[in-house]
């Protein structure tokens, strides 16, 4: 019978593991005996991707053509990868889905490949060790990853041929682990510093049941960090010939050795050492645990918050445990950090680097079977998500740290007389404005009987499923008129993409994309233009003559743009509009804020939360009108 | 009333039935079940909070969507219609804030959607003290007192809490408190934005 598999999909490395007919979870072997395989996948210009130490082994030789870190970059749009996450990578940004340009420019693969290439391996890897292909699987995710970060996971699943029964959040995989080690109860943190990412959640165990009561977390902030920094130093002080702009091969040597000299000075107080690098340079470098603690320390002070902030929500003072999670949670200093803010010694009785691979292999098999009388997971989700207003302020559905699967429904009307369509933008995070948070899709409501403004009622339904992925739905209640997506986030793939690639014919798809994409951004400079004019109108008064100008000048600008053919030369001019309207944006903030706060909204607030329409006198309660 | 037939074998069910006593199939949830009956409470304000937890997680461990992985299209489908709405009713339970908004929607009094606004000058005149007190105590970074602002304002939520508490007692309070509960929710709301930023405040003075 095919056995279900756990995959911890990790930023530096990955694992598979499985439970055995003992019934205790194992992680399995890997590429020759390893249990840890590299994430790192290098592409030779013909042939099969290599994956794994191999690859990690070119990386110093072929820098762009070997991706390492590429969960770093999944579920991530154009424009939307942070310049320190670039690195060395060249990207493609023309399209809906970024890709990572290689071999010399003659191919180019998504995130979602890249990772599909590494969950493939693991995937054989598991046939291997357990004698036949393997059954559904579990993929572990930082518990802080958004929806399309989680769409993302999912297609690299699929696309690597590998049944996803679930995914799990990587701090609630640990405490599945060490919970059913040791039968506990009571209150537990999960502190998880992995390469890339930085997750703390608090659970209550009790009878089997995890329950999550709170997550927070970076999914930028990492062990990776800490070998920049360190490289940084090493090479302003030993590195021969002096270069300040080295290429992307020595510096990926430089932060190799880094990492290296990083994890020896765990176990001692100095470490030295001297390594080539390639193009004929070297780098000496001695280096204390003092200057290293000295390095770090910011990096690790950045976890503060994130821990500070989930014992908050989460209603705890004390907690009963601390779980350490990630291989870089065994540097002393995060030690000493975590039993610092925890004001207890941290649990560290399973290997930080299995601990994930473990858990999910419970599950996994957990899930196989139906589930178990004895353990249950109750997960949360971790970004609040909402829809956009009237001024492109947020009005949250679901709130963060929700408990999974749930709904939520509120009603809006029409802004408009007359108003016909009504344009559902739907985004996460916990921003006020829906432009700070990340933007998942976006929608029309199409088909609204023409009305007075605000008689119209659309009744707007999220609902979240157990792999924390959002599907919205819209009605309009006077004829029932219905519209149902599954949100795919605008910058994650498409099924059709999804298929494409699974007969490995990108390349058509390639206009299609770009015609999509100028179709895209025709309607946002619409829906700008037309929520600015509406904004004028409303709080016109808020402006001076000379600020009116030349927000005026910029749309013009951008109605030009949008008359063309370029997306890039829309979405530009839409970023001008943006920062010449920002000041505009945050006064008629801060005057519905001082509105609110002079009682204004008090009535609506009862009313949110019935779960009654707003009040048909009350603009800011209106979603933006389509245009009619 | 007819009662519900099972969708797999068709057996006579009791409303309301989680599992078909037969087939053993899982049951789509009934129009008529509220957040209450869900959890097989009465629909009263006052409940005890340890037995409504143990409720939610025996039920969650019966209709949880992992208990599905495997099972047909349908009842994984159920089971995530089952287990969405547990978790919204226990959401809205465990709060009394929601609590108390969703008893007054189903007492259908909808004191809030004939426009009626809670004139409460005294309260905004005093709350507007309070703004004064915290926006003082931020701009000056002082822990001690933003914590004492967040216990304080905290104090005045139990204290609403058990009015609102008192107003549920009252064998009438549908047809005769609706708007003064709905008034202490309004309030209520402002503390819990004290609160909150006032321990927000705190957390970043501290650093």
């Amino acid at each position: 019978m095919p056995r279900a598999i756990g995959i911890d999909l990790g930023t530096t490395n990955s694992l598979v593991a499985h439970v055995d007919e003992r019934n205790r979870p194992q992680v399995l072997e890997v590429d020759g005996g390893s249990r840890l395989l590299p994430s790192a996948v290098y592409y030779d210009a013909g042939g099969d991707p290599e994956v794994g130490a191999g690859a990690k082994r070119r990386a110093p030789e072929r820098p762009l053509d070997t991706i390492l870190s590429v969960k770093r970059f999944m579920g991530r749009g154009p424009g939307d990868i942070r310049p320190e996450d670039r690195g060395i990578y060249r990207f493609d940004e023309a399209g809906a889905v970024v890709k990572l340009v290689l071999n010399g420019g003659t191919r180019a693969v998504t995130p979602i490949e890249v990772s599909a290439e590494i969950l493939r391996v693991l995937k054989r890897s598991a046939a291997e060790a357990l004698g036949g292909a393997p059954g559904g699987c579990v993929i572990t995710v930082p518990a802080y990853f958004d929806d399309a970060q989680r769409q993302a996971t999912k297609d690299a699943g699929r696309l690597a041929g590998l049944e996803v029964l679930r995914l799990l959040n990587e701090p609630t995989a640990a405490a599945l682990a060490y919970g059913l080690d040791k039968r506990s109860r009571g209150v537990f943190a999960v502190y998880d510093l992995g390469g890339g990412t930085f997750d703390v959640s608090i659970l209550r165990l009790d009878g089997g049941v995890f329950e999550v009561l709170s997550t927070v977390g970076d999914t930028h902030l990492g062990g990776d960090d800490f070998d920049r920094l360190v490289a940084r130093k090493l090479m302003q002080e030993g590195l021969t010939p002096v270069n300040d702009a080295p290429s992307p091969a020595v510096l990926r040597g430089a932060v190799a050795a880094a990492q290296k000299i990083r994890e020896e000075l765990t176990a001692h107080e100095v470490v030295e050492a001297d390594v080539e690098l390639p193009e004929g340079h070297r780098l000496r470098a001695r280096l204390t645990r003092a200057e290293l603690e000295a390095l770090i320390q910011p990096v690790v002070d950045r976890t503060t918050g994130p821990c500070e902030s989930a014992l908050r929500d989460a209603n705890v003072v004390k907690v009963d445990g601390v779980v350490l999670v990630g291989g870089a949670t065994r540097t002393p200093l995060v030690r000493r950090h975590v039993r610092r803010l925890f004001g207890q010694e941290p649990l560290t009785d399973l290997d930080p680097d299995t601990v994930v691979a473990l858990g999910a292999a419970v599950q996994a098999d957990a899930l196989d079977r139906g589930g178990r009388e004895d353990v249950l997971l109750l997960d949360v989700i971790p970004l609040s998500l909402g829809v956009e207003m009237m001024g492109g302020v947020v009005e949250k559905i679901i709130m963060r740290n929700s408990t999974i699967p749930a709904s939520a429904t509120q009603q809006f009307t029409t802004y408009a007389d007359g108003q016909t369509g009504m344009v559902v933008h739907v985004v996460q995070g916990e921003r006020e404005l829906a432009r700070d948070c990340r933007s998942l899709a976006r929608f029309t409501l199409k088909g609204i009987p023409p009305m007075p403004a605000g008689i119209a009622r659309v009744e707007i339904t999220y609902a979240v499923d157990a792999d924390g992925i959002l599907q919205v739905s819209a009605r309009e209640l006077t004829t029932g008129i219905e519209q149902k997506i599954q949100v795919k986030p605008t910058y994650g793939l498409t099924e059709e993409e999804v298929e494409q690639m699974l007969v490995e014919s990108i390349e058509h798809a390639e206009e299609d994309v770009t015609q999509r994409f100028l179709v895209e951004w025709r309607v946002e400079g619409d829906r700008i233009l037309g929520s600015l004019e509406s904004a004028f109108g409303l709080d016109g008064g808020l402006l001076s003559d000379a600020e009116r100008a030349a927000i005026d000048e910029r749309m013009r600008g951008l109605r030009d743009a949008m008359a063309g053919t370029d997306y890039l030369a829309i979405k530009a001019w839409i970023e001008s509009v943006d920062a010449a309207s920002k000041a505009f944006a945050e006064r008629r903030m801060d005057k519905h804020i001082r509105q609110a706060m002079a009682g204004h909204r008090v009535q609506e607030f009862a009313e949110s939360i019935v779960e009654h329409p707003r009040a048909t006198g009350s603009k800011d309660g209106d979603l933006e009108d389509e245009g009619t | 009333m007819r009662h519900p037939t099972c969708w797999s074998c068709e057996l006579e069910l009791e409303s309301g039935t989680l599992f078909c006593p037969r087939c053993r199939k899982i049951q789509p949830v009934a129009r008529t079940e509220d957040y209450f009956s869900l959890l097989g409470l009465q629909r009263e304000f006052a409940l005890d909070r340890a037995d409504l937890e143990r409720r939610f997680r025996e039920l969650s461990r019966v209709l949880h969507p992992d208990r599905f992985a495997r099972a047909e299209p349908r009842e994984r489908r159920l089971s995530l219609e089952r287990a969405t709405r547990l978790n919204d009713a226990f959401r809205y339970l465990k709060d009394w804030r929601l609590r108390a908004a969703y008893l007054l929607k189903l007492a259908g009094t909808d004191v809030f959607s004939e426009g009626r606004t809670f004139a409460d000058p005294e309260f905004l005149e005093e709350q507007l003290e309070w703004r004064e007190a915290l926006a003082l105590a931020l701009s000056d970074g002082d822990v001690e007192a933003l914590r004492r602002i967040a216990r304080a304002a905290r104090a005045r939520l139990e204290g609403i809490e058990a009015e609102v508490g008192g107003m549920f007692e009252d064998d009438h309070w549908f047809s005769e408190l609706p708007v003064e509960i709905a008034r202490r929710l309004s309030r209520a709301r402002y503390y819990d934005n004290i609160v909150a930023d006032a321990e927000r405040g705190a957390a970043a003075a501290g650093h």
